[in-house]
């Protein structure tokens, strides 16, 4: 895998955000324990809102929406490449659980269940404007082109992340965009893909790796910053 | 809290799936290894960039979209379910009840076709319909032959003038009536076939009314 030519500031993005983001991201998960309480409350009320939506309840829809919409919205404009395929890919999403609800058993919490759906609703839509550029016999790029967005405080950094992402296999892309940007437990992903924890966690730490070779900046460079 | 001891080999292991206290022993290593603390910057600035692909900035109508979309689908459901009510309303019926629904659904069908049967227009109606019309054409025929009698009568009057016309005038309406005559001949025989063409019995009368006008100018020609 080679690498993007665009290297990446490492030392100067180490900071004190990057030590609470560390801590949150890689042990957290082994705090279960004391969080148990936490964990009751959000599951009831997750069961809650299934049980209201399920009736049919709008309001209930709003609140999921209100809870998780941008979060829904960001991930599938990161999976699609575009804000309108995103929030097409949401309000399908919404549709979908409205239609199915009567399905679910609460196997996995709402939320992920939720999730789940709007992560296939993305694979669809991309298989779907594949054939479509297959048709028209046009290029056909699988790989999500990035439209701009609101610019962050690292464009570059960001459109060299998008590129690379670009590059790993769907699951890695997934797996990342999920635990890394989204703030998702590897339990949580785990229901999201249908894979297990343990696959999860592998699958986090190929998509680094290989994201690292990707950006990394070339050893010249690196050994001239020593 | 005691610090495990880690080496350069658990760095991977660690990143993939390491305890809290794996993590603060790879930092305390990290600390007096170069090689160990480069990797974990950058391990943990992956983390960190992830943050630029986060944009949750509201869109402020797409809320609105999904109420209406789900609102228009729960319509929908609810048209569904009711058809299906109906469709299960009719399995869940004992055999008994459907054989004697569809009993019922015959009954009224017959009825029904009885109902049109006996009042659809009858022959009778439509008899006194072309009764009507032919009572017309024989009130028509009526006054045709009384007139043409009357002609007759005016045309017997004047044939001894035209068997032996005097003068050059009176053979030409000799002529003249021989072609009337023919034509008259003629009308009437398209009038026999189509008896009800208004259009025939025009001509016919009109052309009676031109041999009664020439009967009596050679009338006049005798006085």
């Amino acid at each position: 895998m080679g690498t993007m030519g665009l290297a990446l500031p490492w030392k100067a993005r180490i900071s004190s955000t990057l030590r609470e983001r560390g801590t949150r991201v890689e042990p957290s998960e082994q705090f279960t324990g004391g969080l148990g309480a936490v964990a009751a409350d959000a599951a009831s009320e997750d069961a809650a809102l299934a049980a209201a939506c399920r009736s049919g309840d709008l309001r209930a829809y709003e609140r999921l929406y209100a809870t998780h919409g941008a979060r829904m919205k960001n991930l599938a404009r990161n999976v699609l490449g575009n804000p309108i395929d995103a929030e097409d890919a949401v309000q399908e999403t919404f549709l979908k659980v409205q239609r199915s609800i009567a399905g679910f058993r609460g196997q996995s919490s709402f939320v992920t269940w939720t999730y789940r759906i709007l992560i296939n609703t993305c694979y669809d839509a991309r298989r779907s404007r594949l054939r479509k550029k297959e048709v028209a016999n046009h290029d056909s790029e699988e790989t999500p082109r990035f439209e701009p967005r609101a610019p962050g405080a690292h464009p570059s950094l960001r459109m060299a992340l998008e590129r690379a992402l670009a590059k790993l296999t769907q699951h890695q892309r997934d797996v990342f965009l999920l635990y890394e940007v989204e703030g998702f437990r590897h339990a949580e992903i785990a229901g999201m893909l249908e894979m297990s924890e343990t696959a999860s966690k592998n699958t986090l730490f190929q998509a680094k790796k290989n994201l690292r070779q990707m950006l990394e900046p070339p050893r010249s460079s690196a050994a001239e910053a020593r | 809290m005691k610090i495990m001891n880690v080496t350069c080999n658990d760095r991977d292991r660690i990143f993939e799936d390491g305890t809290l206290a794996e993590w603060a022993a790879l930092e305390a290593h990290a600390a007096n290894c170069l090689l160990c603390a480069e990797e974990l910057r950058a391990w943990k600035s992956l983390s960190f960039s992830a943050q630029e692909l986060r944009d949750y900035t509201e869109s402020p109508t797409l809320w609105l979209r999904i109420e209406r979309a789900l609102a228009e689908e729960a319509e929908r459901k609810t048209q569904r379910a009711e058809r299906r009510r109906w469709h299960s309303f009719f399995q869940h019926l004992p055999v008994g009840w459907q054989m004697a629904a569809a009993g019922a659904f015959l009954l009224v069908l017959t009825v029904s076709a009885g109902w049109f049967y006996l009042h659809q227009p009858k022959d009778g109606q439509r008899a006194d319909q072309s009764l009507l019309k032919s009572k017309a054409l024989k009130e028509v025929e009526s006054a045709e032959a009384t007139y043409v009698q009357a002609i007759d009568k005016l045309a017997a009057e004047a044939q001894p003038l035209l068997e032996n016309p005097a003068t050059p005038l009176l053979a030409n309406y000799h002529e003249k009536l021989i072609v009337l005559d023919s034509a008259i001949a003629d009308l009437r025989a398209q009038a026999g076939i189509n008896p009800s063409n208004a259009q025939l019995r025009y001509q016919l009368l009109a052309m009676y009314q031109e041999k009664q006008h020439t009967l009596e100018e050679v009338l006049e020609a005798k006085q």
